[in-house]
């Protein structure tokens, strides 16, 4: 059946939200799609089901004693086992050993099992637990459900659907998304890259872009969420006398976001407080999280002259006027730490620090170990510099990248101090190279920009409007250990072969020329895999020595090929590489009569390794 | 059926003590009924206090209504009790919007005058000099709130509405 609806879902790392609009093949070219956003019905409190904008990304494992029985009914299921949205959030603030939270941030996490139930991280012994695909397969169908619930007449299932990942999710990462989707009852479903969901809520809300930007321009997104950090740059080329948009580089993964800087401004009240001789505990330091977070929106409003804002932690137990404590967030502090912390006015050559690689590393996610993001965006335009002319990049005299418009994404640059402090540190870095400041785009709802974006963008997939051309956002290798005598206690040098170039388009497929591999027949072959974001240049087939800090390892990938009676031991296999229409990676190992193997990722042998 | 016939038949039918032909019943006289004394109206059943507990319960989560009224604030300083209330304030009116929609009954300018509609005297009060009739209008004191929806989550009949706020308990 043709679908009647574009779906764009924006799966999140704290909100999720679910756009559509109605595709109509007889409309009007360029009139402007409506696209609307889905109200999702959720429980926000025990018992009670209320429609929200956003659904929070958050799963609460209930026990016996946390809701009254039947208090947790959805219209379409009387008894769920876990409790997802708005309420899960709220009770989970209560007690966080039942509470999933940033299962996105986990699912891009390669230190860990990703299909293995490990979620809620700190539980305590005998709550059941979900892994990250599994509990990003409940905030999926929670959408779907709420769908069908609100839109009897056209089915799901019988829609396009376009789920956004960050641009920096790597190929595991994406394919868990994917499986997580299928899992949730998705049937028609493309991947799309947030930062280019933000970029086609642009677009769609400004029919005449192709007045705004020009062949040459470089669009720099910036989408600073609660939890990550994201940076993508597309050109604007031409194409057959057509405007034309690639997107050319997309940054490392980062997480790093709006919650750091509320809890951040917690510690430093909960010092004041400590000073001042009242002392908080955990419970306490949420609810002041949650304040501070109030106040500093209150303090970034625009027109705001105040000089602090009150933040108060109320009484805990019936005595609410005698027990509260009262604090208050200065608007000194609030700036310096956004200023000075978050956001220093630092060098283009100013690289972020590194992690620290201690032997023992408490587990857990990989959380940024610089919190300045004005560094890490001086270190994603340096790299651009370091690979080699790609189309369309835009440079200064140094090297760096250098952006003719900014795009922002994400609730935190709904503040006017953060977005003018982001223009101020590029326009000095622009200035350096000797070029005019950027402009930054506009007139977006950054809280909603990538649902929406994303139904936009199901439209242009079937000819309405225009199409952002990616291909794969970074470059992927196979480990292969050089023959050398070995030495004890040195594991062979690795080499890498690249298999998927950088760009490498949808629905196109390679043969990586020249190499062949004996795959031993019946028991399961493993590859290590490895990819980099930074190396643009390598062609199909090239073999990389010495590459340093450029490439990170992912999950291995693995082939396992039956044992058949009539076959030799060892089968003779080269690589092939396909992109498929809905920016999906695979690999498959080709025997030279034809016969094909696809490489699966192994997510389990990573952590054990 | 002739009338003749039907005064036979119903002549034979009294005489027999046979029912009366159906057509006959509605020639004759109405019997007459004693009157039944008029049904005094049914007495309201009471109002179930589970509906005013529930507002109550979803103040007290919601902003701490109940706690902030039981406490004896008499002994604090204003400024302690200053700093409570805004943050209590902002909740209560977020909670009370959340669930009724509320409205001025007559949406005009305090201080003004307003010309009177509405001669029920729930919705509007005349004070000061009232005229005997009914009054053209006056100046507008108060506008008054009208609850123009009310979208109260339904009860859970299985649970006790008597429980305004649950007890807590910390495990540490």
């Amino acid at each position: 059946m043709e679908p009647r609806y574009v779906i764009g879902i924006d799966l999140g790392t704290t909100n999720s939200a679910l756009s559509y609009v109605e595709y109509q093949p007889d409309a009007d070219p360029f009139a402007l799609p409506k696209v609307e956003q889905l109200g999702i019905p959720q429980l926000v409190n025990p018992a009670e089901v209320r429609e929200e904008g956003l659904l929070p990304s958050f799963l609460y494992v209930p026990g016996t004693t946390d809701f009254p029985a039947g208090s947790t009914a959805l219209p379409w299921d009387a008894q769920p086992d876990v409790v997802v949205g708005r309420l899960a959030q709220k009770r989970g603030a209560e007690n966080a050993g039942r509470l999933v939270s940033s299962a996105k941030s986990w699912l891009s996490h390669g230190g860990v099992d990703r299909t293995a139930p490990i979620l809620p991280f700190r539980a305590p012994e005998g709550v059941p637990r979900f892994s990250p695909v599994e509990a990003s397969r409940r905030y999926l169908e929670h959408l779907r459900r709420a769908w069908d619930s609100g839109m009897p007449d056209a089915p799901f299932i019988d829609q396009q659907v376009l789920v956004t990942v960050p641009a920096s999710f790597d190929a595991v990462a994406r394919e868990l998304t994917l499986k997580a989707a299928e899992q949730a009852g998705y049937g028609n479903i493309t991947l799309l890259e947030e930062p280019q969901a933000a970029f086609y809520a642009w677009i769609e809300r400004h029919p005449d872009w192709r007045e705004r930007v020009h062949v040459g321009d470089l669009i720099l997104v910036v989408d600073i969420g609660g939890g990550t950090t994201d940076f993508t740059l597309i050109a604007v080329t031409q194409k057959g006398g057509e405007l034309a948009l690639d997107r050319v580089a997309v940054g490392e993964h980062l997480l790093l976001g709006g919650d750091n800087i509320d809890l951040a401004l917690a510690r430093i009240v909960a010092d004041q407080l400590t000073q001042k001789g009242s002392k908080i505990d955990t419970l306490q330091l949420q609810a002041l999280w949650n304040n501070c977070r109030t106040a500093k929106e209150k303090l970034l409003e625009p027109g705001s002259k105040k000089d602090e804002e009150p933040v108060t932690i109320l009484g805990k137990g019936t005595g609410v006027v005698g027990g509260t404590i009262k604090a208050r967030l200065q608007r000194a502090d609030l700036e310096k730490l956004l200023l000075d912390g978050f956001l220093p006015a630092v060098s283009s050559h100013d690289m972020p620090a590194r992690q620290r690689r201690t032997g023992l590393q408490e587990l857990g996610l990989p959380y940024a170990a610089d919190a300045a993001m004005t560094r890490h965006m001086a270190r994603f335009l340096r790299q651009q510099a370091s690979s080699a002319e790609q189309g369309g990049v835009r440079r200064g005299p140094s090297g760096l990248a250098c952006p003719t418009h900014v795009l922002f994404n994400g609730g935190v640059l709904n503040a006017r101090l953060i977005r003018e402090r982001l223009l101020g540190v590029l326009n000095s870095w622009l200035g350096e190279e000797g070029l005019p400041p950027v402009q930054p785009l506009s007139g977006e709802d950054l809280m909603r920009a990538v649902s929406r974006g994303a139904a936009y963008y199901g439209l242009a997939r079937r000819g309405r409007g225009v199409r952002i051309h990616g291909g794969v956002p970074r470059t992927y290798y196979v480990g292969i250990e050089t023959a050398m005598p070995s030495v004890p206690g040195l594991p062979a040098p690795l080499k890498a072969l690249t298999v998927v170039p950088f760009g490498m388009e949808e629905g196109t497929d390679l043969r990586i020329p020249n190499r062949e591999f004996g795959l031993v027949v019946g028991e399961p072959a493993e590859f290590r895999f490895f990819t980099s974001a930074v190396r643009k240049n390598d062609q199909a087939g090239h073999l990389i020595e010495d590459y340093g800090d450029d490439l990170q390892e992912l999950a291995p990938m693995e082939v396992n090929l039956p044992a058949q009676q009539d076959a030799a031991d060892i089968v003779p296999v080269s690589f092939e590489t396909v992109v498929t229409e809905t920016g999906m990676l695979q690999l498959w190992c080709v025997a030279r009569d034809g016969r094909r193997w696809k490489l699966e990722f192994n997510v389990r042998e990573r952590v054990e390794g | 059926m002739s009338r003749i016939l039907l005064a036979f038949r119903t002549f034979f039918a009294i005489l027999f003590g046979r029912t009366l032909p159906p057509e006959a019943s509605s020639l004759s006289p109405r019997p007459r009924v004693p009157p039944s004394p008029a049904p005094t109206p049914a007495a309201p059943p009471p109002p179930s206090p589970a509906y005013a507990l529930q507002l109550l319960a979803i103040l007290q989560r919601d902003a701490r209504l109940l706690d902030f009224l039981m406490e004896d604030i008499a002994s604090y300083e204003d400024d302690q009790i200053g700093a409570a209330v805004r943050s209590l304030h902002d909740q209560a009116r977020d909670a009370l919007t959340r669930y009724l929609s509320l409205q001025p009954v007559i949406d005009g300018v305090e201080g003004a005058y307003t010309r009177s509609a509405a001669g029920d005297p729930a919705a509007v009060k005349f004070i000061g000099n009232v005229p005997a009739g009914k009054p053209e209008g006056g100046v507008l004191r108060h506008k008054g709130w009208r609850a123009a929806k009310v979208d109260l989550p339904a009860l859970n009949p299985k649970q006790d509405a008597s429980i305004i706020a649950p007890a807590e308990i910390e495990i540490e």
